[in-house]
Parts: C-alpha cells; structure tokens; sequence
C-alpha cells in the first residue's frame, strides 16, 4: 500500500503512474473508473478503485450489494459490455503489464492462462450441452498447446486435485448429472487446469448451501496455498472473508473506503462504514437486542452526495464531510489505510467519540 | 461375480428391483441418459410424429429409390407410345396401374409422381439446409455481436421481410430462369430468400443465451469471440433450429408447387410435384381425375408428415421437459 495521503480528491492527482515499483506486486489497481451509460445518465458502478495484492497473497473485496466490487473483478477480465459500460480511468498493473493497454488477442491469453475466475453460481456456469471434461480441456488446450488425450488427462488431474471422486467417469460426465458443490469444485478445477498466477473467486459461496460452503472455502484457500496462486476473493460475507485472506478491502458506492490487513480492519475499524458492517453482525451475545443496522440507503446512483458518499448515512458526520470527498489516509501506527475525514487533524476532536463506539462494537462482538 | 463387473443400464425402477433382486450385491452407480437419449425416448412416445416421420421417410425412399424402379427415364415426362412399345396397351383410367395414365398429353401419372416427389423434396431440403446454414451464421453473428452489425444485418431481413416474398421468387425466377429455370436455380432463389426468419430465431435464441454464466465462463477461459458462438452457444440453441428446419422444409414443398403451377417455377418438361399439377389444369376439367389427385396426395402427404415430425421434435428436444 504506497498510496500518498490524499486529502481532498479520491483521484489521486499526486497519483503514480507506470508498472509498480515492487517486483512483488502481482496486482496493481490505480483510480480504477467503471461507468455505465444508461438512458436515465451515467452510473458511476466503479468510481476511483485503489488496490493491490502481491504474488502468492490473497485479499478480500467486501461490500454491499451494488457497491461495485463484481464490476471491478469484470473490469479487470475486461467482460464488460461496451457500450453501455466505459472504462473511463484507471491502470490494472498485472505482472509488469497494464491490461487497460492490451489489445484484445492478447488479453485472451491473459484470460485462464494467467487470471482464472470462479463464478457465484455453479449451476449454470457450465454449458449444458458439453462434458466436464470437455469445458475443462478446451482451455488447456488452448493456452498450453496440447492435444486432446493430454488436455484430458490434465482435466482428470485437476478433477483429482479438487477433491472429486472417480474423475475418470466424471470427466464423461455433463453437468446436469451434478450437484452444485460438485459443479462449484468442477469451476475450481477449471480455474485451476492451466495455473494462473491470480485467481478471482466473484462471491464462490454464495450460492451454496451452508455445509458445503465451508468445504469449497476450504478447498479455495488449499488450492491457493498449493498453487501459489493470488487469491482475490468478492463477497458481501465478513466471515467468509475473516476466515479466508490475508488483506481486505472494503467497499461503498464505488470506492475502496478502507483497506488492510483482515485484523487490522476487522478488529480495529477505522472507517465508520465498516464500523457499521461489524456492528449488523447478528451475534449470540446481543440476543434479545435489537440489531444495529446502517440506518438510510446507499444513495442513488444517478444522484451521489457531493462529499463523502457515506456521510448521509454516517452518524459521526459533520458539514466538512458533506463539502467535500476525502481520499485514502494512512493511519499512523497500522498498515491500513481509510476514506475518512475522522482521520485529519479537524476531525480529531470526533475521532475520540469514534474510538469509542469502535472499541464496544470489537468487544462485543469478540467477547 | 463377473457380470457385477460389467455396466448395465437400468432405466426404470422396476428394472433396478429385478436386478438387484438377482444380485444383492449388485453395485448400483446412477448413469443418468444424455440428452439425445432422453430426446429419443420423448419422441418415441409422440404418436403422431411417429406416424408423421414414418409418412415423411417413405415419400423420400420413394423419392430416392422409386425412379430406379420405374421403367420410363427419370427426367422427362413419359409418353404414352413408350407405355404401348412396352408391350402394353394405352389406358385411360387408373385401373391399369394405381396412377393412371393421360390421353391428352400422354404421360404417365406414376413416373411423373415418383420423379416429382424426389424433385421437390431435393430442391425443398436442399433449400433448407442452406437457408439455415445462412440464417444461423447471420442470426448468431447478429445476435452475439449486438451494435451496428446487428442494426444494419436486423434491418436488411426487415426490408427483405416487407416485401411479399412469393412475389420476390416470382420475379427472380422470371429473371434468372426465364421461366425455366434448372431446380438448382430454383432452390438458391429459395434459399437466399428463406434464411430471414431461420435469422430472426437464432438472433433471438443468442441473445437470451449470451447472458448465461456458462458464457462470461468460457470468455474467462480466453475462448475466442467465433468460438464462443459457433461451439457454445449454437449447440444450445440447435433445438429450435432443427424445428424450424423441419417445417420450412414443408414451407419449401408448397412453395415450388405455388411456383411451378403459375408458370414461373422449373421448365415445364422437368417434372416436380408443381409442374405435374399445372399440367393437370386441364387434364381435371376433362374427367381424369388422377393426374392431379395423385400429385396433391402427395404434396399433402409430405407436408402433413413433417408436420407432424416437427411438432414431435419440438417436445422431445425441449430439454425442459418431463421424461
């Protein structure tokens, strides 16, 4: 995270540009900016996205519905429908290369050879009218130039190495003949079969039921750990996410409004938004309370509030929040980094009231 | 022991009983039907289309083989001092052989049918392979692609649609036939006019397919945007295509009969199922009957068969289906 305080302006004007200095970095995203052109105006889905994650690392995106964070995994895959949708900013520094500059037959090679994705739902995330062994084998074929016999016998590995029993008659087999865990290990072992360096699982759990979840959680987080890949993990579940990465980022209204390390962010808070998330945590210990929630909506998107997109819906704000936008801070002391004006010497006397609430919504939850 | 080792389908619960009630220790591992299995069996239990197919497959044996059977050459209308060479005499009803011959002009109502059938079905399936191998290449490019492609391709089959078609093929026989055009001319003019709804359809399959998750899958995978079309998506949307195909193919035999029997369709001396009944115009007025009712049946018999496949097609290649 070598992002620059920035006060005023979510896009960073003191913003770096070119290829990551840190040979580490597998990911790099900078002011990324997705907007869709609709008849009703332009939503801003993705409006200013900063993050990165290094090789081997895995990191988490959080968020409501709607807040952007599928629009920012299509984005960097580049599947968005052009037009309506605009990639109207932004750099994806992907090993030494910007995608946003790739011309298109080489961003095909950069899709399933080196970036892999998981979709939410495994029921119709695989074509109906082929065998498994066929879908897995077509990308092997594919990037790694073999024939037919050898891309089925890598798909049989990897069916193996997802833990699916008998992957010689299941490679024969079509999806219907499937369970959704089984169909959500099959898009693992496709995501898998030609080695990516990244791999970006958009909410994998969601659609499964709850027994099953905690198996392809598992299973996602040995796979990354056997395969060195990077792990980039969308969901709207804090536990999934507490359980699963290494880094977090959490997003609002199209913008990363804090990021971090999953302790660092989930114990010790620093953004009012993420505060609010952990205290929605229906949890044993507040039994017979009533739940706190985030009280209003997340603005319209053809409407945003001029300053902080939070602070309608932000009960330690003030009018320097309404006025204007605050960019990513470091926060001295910790290796995280929040959208917050809490965080400038002007909100130092609110911060104490902050602290507070933050400290009893961790405790109770930790307790 | 040995047959425990061996693989055998069971399809239906009591089967599965009886089975495991001579081996008790039968492994019992569910091996569910593909597709065209269950597509097959569906179809097996739609009467009609049974009938209707079996209708359909005997008029094109007969188109096939019938000519080779017949004495009299294929190609030409037979006259009746050929019949009397042959040592027979000169008949006038159709008690001499089931179809009868004609005095007026001399043929033979049989040879003219049999021939006719094979015609009209080569010219009408021909027709329709091409016109869906143009519609579906259109339709699906239209369809994936979206933007101006597809404006531009959506607008040309409008314009084409607007214009009533039969009169369309009137005229492009007239001019590249004049009047007698070869059955080969007669199926590319239908052909190159009969892709537009095979077009409409596919582009309205892909669209709502295109949406699918097993799509934005594929491109994650790096598969290439024709690839995408033509190996993913196509084969879901075969189902109607095969469907529409099978009808247009009834469309393409009334067509041909519309055409030959106005005078614009094949040369008069090349005998389709159309060109018999013009010739029989006058031929009914003066009592002998056969020569058109024995072209018509046939008509009626092809049409109403492949009708009848179609409609069975259509169930039992809709994978939403119950067994």
């Amino acid at each position: 995270m070598k992002q620059q305080p920035d006060l005023l302006d979510n896009r960073p004007a003191t913003a770096v540009s070119g290829p990551p200095t840190d040979p580490n970095v597998l990911l790099e995203v900078r002011g990324l900016r997705t907007y869709f052109h609709v008849m009703d105006g332009t939503v801003k889905a993705v409006d200013g996205v900063d993050f990165s994650l290094k090789r081997g690392q895995t990191l988490g995106i959080v968020g409501e519905s709607g807040c952007g964070k599928s629009v920012t995994a299509l984005t960097i895959m580049q599947l968005l429908d052009i037009p309506p949708g605009e990639i109207a900013g932004g750099e994806i520094w992907f090993d030494g290369r910007d995608l946003l500059q790739l011309p298109p037959e080489e961003m095909r090679n950069v899709r399933g050879a080196d970036i892999a994705m998981i979709f939410q739902e495994p029921m119709t995330s695989l074509n109906p009218v082929f065998t498994i062994g066929d879908q897995i084998s077509e990308a092997i074929i594919l990037h790694q130039h073999v024939d037919k016999k050898e891309a089925m016998a890598r798909a049989v590995d990897s069916l193996r190495a997802v833990g699916i029993p008998a992957p010689e008659r299941r490679v024969k087999q079509y999806p219907h003949e499937m369970s959704g865990g089984i169909r959500q290990r099959v898009m693992i072992a496709m995501a898998l079969s030609c080695n990516p360096k990244l791999i970006i699982a958009d909410e994998p759990t969601t659609a499964l039921d709850v027994t099953i979840q905690a198996q392809i959680l598992e299973l996602i987080k040995k796979i990354q750990a056997d395969s060195g890949a990077a792990l980039l993990l969308i969901t709207h579940d804090l536990a999934v996410v507490a359980e699963t990465v290494q880094n977090m980022a959490v997003m609002y209204a199209g913008r990363v409004v804090e990021t971090g390390s999953v302790e660092d962010v989930l114990l010790r808070p620093q953004h009012p938004y993420t505060l609010g998330l952990l205290s929605s945590i229906p949890s044993l210990h507040k039994r017979g309370q009533q739940l706190d929630v985030i009280k209003g909506v997340v603005p319209n998107p053809f409407r945003m509030p001029p300053g902080c997109k939070f602070a309608p819906r932000c009960p330690f704000a003030w009018e320097r929040c309404s006025q204007a936008e605050p960019g990513l801070m470091a926060i001295p002391g910790r290796d995280v980094l929040s959208r917050c004006f809490l965080h400038t010497p002007e909100g130092a006397a609110r911060r104490a009231d902050y602290d507070k609430v933050a400290v009893a919504t961790v405790m109770a939850d930790v307790r | 022991m040995d047959e425990i080792t061996q693989a055998r389908i069971v399809e239906t619960p009591e089967d599965l009983e009886e089975l495991l009630t001579a081996h008790p220790d039968y492994d019992v591992q569910l091996e569910s039907l593909n597709q065209r299995q269950l597509a097959w069996r569906r179809f097996k239990r739609h009467r009609m289309a049974l009938i209707g197919s079996t209708m359909f497959l005997g008029m094109v044996l007969i188109g096939i083989i019938g000519p080779q059977l017949l004495p009299f050459d294929k190609n030409s209308y037979i006259p009746l001092d050929q019949v009397s060479q042959n040592g027979r005499p000169p008949m006038v009803s159709p008690y001499f052989h089931p179809f009868g011959e004609t005095t007026q002009l001399q043929y033979d109502v049989l040879t003219l049918v049999v021939n006719g059938i094979g015609l009209s079905l080569l010219i009408s399936v021909g027709a329709t392979f091409i016109a869906t191998i143009i519609g579906t290449i259109v339709g699906g490019v239209s369809g994936y692609f979206g933007g101006w492609l597809d404006t531009i391709l959506m607008r040309i089959v409008d314009a084409m649609l607007a214009m009533p078609l039969i009169y369309l093929i009137l005229v492009f026989s007239e001019f590249l036939g004049n009047g007698s055009a070869s059955w080969f001319t007669i199926m590319l003019i239908f052909a190159l006019l009969g892709w537009l709804q095979t077009a409409r359809l596919v582009r309205s399959l892909i669209l709502s397919l295109r949406e699918e998750d097993y799509v934005d899958a594929a491109r994650v995978a790096g598969v290439g945007r024709l690839r995408i079309i033509f190996r993913h998506l196509l084969p879901n949307a075969l189902s109607p295509i095969i469907v529409a195909a099978t009808l247009s193919i009834a469309g393409f035999i009334t067509a041909e009969a519309f055409v030959s029997f106005v005078g614009y369709g094949i040369s008069a001396t090349t005998p389709t199922l159309g060109n018999i009944l013009e010739g029989a115009q006058q031929a009914i007025g003066q009592g002998n009957w056969w020569w058109a009712v024995f072209p018509g049946l046939a008509i009626v018999a092809i049409v109403l068969g492949i009708n009848f496949m179609g409609d069975g097609l259509q169930d039992a290649l809709d994978p939403r289906a119950k067994i």
